[in-house]
């Protein structure tokens, strides 16, 4: 069995079929690969820390055991990520959030949840005043990100946050390539006219 | 100054713009219209602040809580099975055994259900003298067993007990007695040990 630094050596594919021989660390070594960016994804999605973090158990739990169903010719990442993208899709079809709430979660209702949910930024500041900035720059942004259409703001997720090709966004959202470079092309679009205010 | 004549830039474009890699043709069109340059400006800071969005972790319980809903496979039978099928597919030889075994019992499930359809009423029969059969085995059994009971020498006995329902009464009485009282010693026996004893000390 691989050791810490081994893991780090095998490919999605490789610690895949580590996982289908049914060794339980290559389960762990997905989950470790994977938890920052599903995670990440889903709380811009959804906007709610406790229910990102749901969304994101279901999505490792629908994937880990559907080990077997998964085909190594495609990208492991692509597959996490379109299960992930379905979840918080199929959440919000089920309830139209609209606005996002810089002081927590839309559905806290006292303060300590309000506290606990609230958007955990500017971890990486080293005065107050760069804090407040860099809290209100990245809160500008995330309340941007949160008023574009859902399948906007996968794309634009998918592509400048984490930085994935157009081609594997297309094959993550099950969307022509055209249409995913569209929908890139109208978020910036509208990102730039939302944040015009910050210049 | 007018603006340029020429395409838009497209999502591609930009990306190509922001690698340093746009084409002639498209960096001249930027370069000719200030309006178009200062919104790929602008919108080249709105990619420059998503790329600087923090990074975000679920909570430290996070792997754990997946893995109590996760079914990891036994490594033992999934073992099991692949050598199984690999001595099956080992060589030509096993693998046309397999299949040809595989085939005969496709084969004779298949005329055997054909079978069926096709001689519905000698089934029919064959079900009614076996049922029939096995009713007059069993009569005869029950006999049997009924006959052997009346030889036997305490036979009497039992029939004169019956024949008095206050001495059947006693005896059923006594019996009843009998089986409760094995019962408890019975439970007495199987029960466990008490974990400890107050007064040991030990």
């Amino acid at each position: 069995m691989p050791s810490g630094p081994e893991w780090a050596r095998l490919s999605d594919q490789e610690v895949v079929l580590l996982a289908r021989g049914g060794q339980e660390a290559a389960y762990r070594e997905l989950i470790r690969r994977y938890e920052r960016p599903i995670f990440a994804l889903l709380f811009r999605m959804v906007r709610d820390r406790e229910l990102a973090e749901d969304l994101s158990q279901e999505t490792f739990v629908k994937a880990l055991n559907a080990i077997e169903s998964y085909r190594p010719e495609f990208k492991f990442s692509s597959w996490i990520f379109k299960i992930a993208n379905n979840a918080a899709i199929d959440h919000l079809r089920r309830r139209e959030l609209d606005t996002l709430s810089l002081d927590g979660s839309p559905h806290a209702e006292t303060p300590e949840a309000m506290q606990a949910t609230a958007l955990q930024i500017g971890a990486r500041q080293e005065s107050a005043l760069d804090a407040v900035e860099a809290k209100e720059l990245g809160g500008a942004i995330e309340a941007a990100i949160g008023r574009l259409r859902p399948e906007y703001r996968s794309c634009i997720l998918l592509r400048h946050v984490e930085g994935r090709a157009y081609e594997e966004i297309a094959e993550i959202l099950d969307l022509p390539l055209g249409t995913v470079k569209t929908y890139i092309h109208r978020a910036r679009n509208e990102l730039r006219q939302l944040l015009a205010h910050l210049k | 100054m007018t603006p340029a004549p020429g395409p838009h830039l497209s999502a591609e474009d930009l990306d190509a713009w922001l690698a340093g890699a746009l084409s002639a043709d498209a960096q001249s069109h930027l370069e000719r219209c200030p309006e178009r340059l200062e919104r790929t400006q602008a919108e080249q800071e709105v990619v420059g602040m998503l790329s600087s969005l923090p990074l975000m972790s679920p909570s430290a319980e996070f792997a754990d809580r997946v893995m109590l809903s996760v079914t990891v496979p036994d490594p033992f039978a999934l073992r099991s099975l692949e050598s199984t099928r690999r001595r099956l597919f080992a060589t030509r030889r096993t693998a046309a055994l397999a299949a040809s075994i595989a085939l005969l019992t496709i084969c004779s499930m298949t005329a055997s259900i054909v079978w069926t359809l096709g001689h519905q009423q000698s089934l029919a029969e064959l079900g009614a003298w076996l049922a029939g059969e096995a009713g007059r085995a069993a009569w005869l059994a029950v006999r049997g067993v009924a006959s052997n009971f009346i030889e036997q020498p305490w036979y009497a006995g039992l029939r004169n007990l019956a024949a008095h329902p206050t001495r059947l009464g006693l005896a059923s009485a006594f019996a009843s007695l009998v089986y409760v009282g094995g019962i408890v010693a019975l439970r007495r026996l199987l029960a466990l040990p008490t974990p400890g004893v107050a007064h040991a000390n030990v």
